[in-house]
């Protein structure tokens, strides 16, 4: 459960990059996420998981008050979601394995478990074959999917896709987007940030449309 | 746990040697300071030694008038074995202190032995009880005695030696503040490399927070990584504290064991071993620690 209630968050001395926002995401739910470029969907996303301070309003998720986290205690609410990052964030001197076995390792998997997950959502986005490879021997629609790998690994309960197929030709992005919608029924609360209009009309999701900071 | 503390000890493997060059570095600097101090200490430790085999050494002697009558004698004597500080009471009369000058100068000198005039005094030789008040002892008793009646004069070097304990006591202040001094630098010099291992890393470590990584799990291997610079820059130094230790003793030991009088040239001694290798430890830490909770504490980072 995502509770945002007059949300307000400024960068420096400009416009808001979120004016005074609220809106709730259901557990189990499936939302897109749109607006223009600069709408402030990514400044969201970070707010949600702990990434960024805001100046006003307040963020509950799963019940717990962001804004009132210490940085010490973030790493709790940061297991229960899945962040696809829209820059990827991937590690340039690990391979696609290592990148994805990484993420399982700090947060203390065992090494057995983190073997077999590594290969399952591997095969889920199709990169079994580029396993050894590095970041920067793939093409970008293939380290967005691992990056996508990589959220999708500790079974968070949340997931937030930022762009995630901003990369990946339609073909590819409608089987993303076919994934997001099954981790979704497996109980998952899915937010999927996108500008594209054919991923908004391949279904038919709830819609959050934000635009210079206010959601319309 | 186990897993935790293997990969604990990976990780900080790995970071030491992705910047080894930075980590040996630290260490050379530790291990110069600590050689230094360790050098002051060595010196210390000597001096101490020789101080206080001296000071063992260090009687009151108590001469006496010729006119002394019994009972002043009987009541100093009670007076000597009544104070609880004093270990033993020596009385050497005029004709044994004669008798023992003859026999250590007889041979050397025929003119004492023709002597029929004893010219020696008579004396009481005091022995201390050994004790850091030893000294206090001494002079409060010499205070108390002057002037006394049937009393000629008393020694017990008591110039040199109030020199020599000043000194020791410049010498422990001098040792306080220049270990101080290196502590300090040497808590900066770490904890910048440390810095460096964190920003050669930082996108990993970013990527750890963001993946809910604990702060304890990031934290651990990097101080970790602080306290192996400090213990092993120490035990560096150490070694090269062993060293010198070794060839003064066998360059000039000979000369070195009339100095001290069968005292044995001292290595570093144990109440300065553990603290320099707490203090290793305790700079490593410190210094580790400052530079990950800047990182972590940051502001830009959220
Ligand atoms: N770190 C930052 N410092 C200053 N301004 C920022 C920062 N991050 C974002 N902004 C500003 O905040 C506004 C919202 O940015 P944000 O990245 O949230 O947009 P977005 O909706 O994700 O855009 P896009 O679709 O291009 O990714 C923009 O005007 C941007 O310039
Ligand atoms: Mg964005």
């Amino acid at each position: 459960m995502i509770q945002v209630f007059n949300l307000i968050k400024t960068y420096g001395g400009g416009a808001p990059a979120l004016a005074d926002i609220s809106f709730s995401v259901k557990d189990g739910e499936f939302v897109f996420l749109t607006g223009p470029s600069g709408a402030g969907k990514t400044t969201l996303f970070k707010i949600l998981f702990g990434g960024e301070k805001y100046d006003r309003g307040q963020v509950l998720v799963n019940g717990v008050n962001v804004g009132k986290l210490s940085e010490e205690n973030l790493f709790f609410l940061r297991r229960d979601i899945g962040v696809v990052f829209q820059d990827y964030k991937l590690l340039p001197k690990k391979t696609v394995f290592e990148n994805i076995s990484f993420a399982q390792e700090v947060i203390g998997v065992p090494s057995k478990t983190i073997r077999t997950r590594t290969w399952e959502v591997l095969k889920s986005v199709g990169l079994t074959p580029k396993k050894d490879a590095y970041p920067l021997q793939l093409s970008g629609g293939e380290q967005q999917r691992v990056a996508i790998a990589r959220a999708l690994v500790n079974n968070p309960k949340i997931i937030l896709a930022d762009e995630p197929t901003g990369n990946l030709d339609p073909e590819i992005s409608l089987k993303i987007l076919n994934l997001f919608e099954k981790i979704n029924q497996e109980g998952k609360t899915v937010i999927f940030a996108t500008h594209s209009l054919e991923m908004l009309r391949a279904q038919n999701h709830r819609l959050l449309t934000l635009n210079r900071g206010k959601i319309i | 746990m186990v897993s935790f503390l293997a990969n604990t000890l990976r990780t900080t493997g790995l970071n030491i040697k992705a910047n080894r060059q930075v980590f040996m570095l630290s260490v050379a600097t530790v291990a110069v300071a600590f050689s230094i101090l360790g050098l002051f200490f060595l010196v210390h430790a000597n001096l101490n030694a020789l101080l206080s085999t001296w000071s063992k050494q260090v009687q009151l002697v108590i001469y006496l008038d010729d006119g002394i009558s019994n009972t002043r004698l009987k009541a100093l004597k009670k007076l000597f074995d009544d104070n609880e500080h004093i270990d033993s009471v020596h009385f050497i009369s005029r004709d044994s202190a004669w008798k023992n000058f003859k026999s250590t100068f007889a041979e050397k000198s025929g003119f004492v032995a023709g002597l029929d005039l004893n010219p020696l005094p008579a004396s009481y030789s005091l022995r201390f009880k050994e004790g850091l008040d030893r000294l206090k002892h001494i002079r409060q008793l010499v205070d108390e005695l002057r002037e006394g009646e049937g009393i000629e004069s008393m020694e017990y070097g008591e110039k040199w030696i109030s020199k020599f304990e000043n000194f020791m006591i410049f010498l422990r202040f001098f040792i306080l503040a220049v270990g101080g001094i290196l502590g300090v630098g040497l808590v900066l010099i770490i904890s910048n490399t440390i810095k460096l291992s964190i920003f050669s890393r930082r996108e990993e470590i970013e990527l750890m927070l963001l993946v809910g990584a604990t702060h304890r799990s990031i934290k651990v291997p990097l101080i970790l990584e602080g306290v192996v610079q400090g213990i092993g820059g120490v035990g560096i130094a150490l070694g090269l504290i062993k060293l010198v230790h070794l060839y003064i003793k066998l360059q000039f030991q000979g000369s070195l064991e009339s100095i001290f009088r069968g005292a044995d040239l001292q290595f570093i001694t144990q109440s300065f071993l553990w603290p320099m290798l707490l203090a290793g430890v305790i700079i490593g830490w410190v210094g580790s620690l400052i530079s990950i909770n800047q990182f972590l504490h940051s502001e830009d980072r959220r």
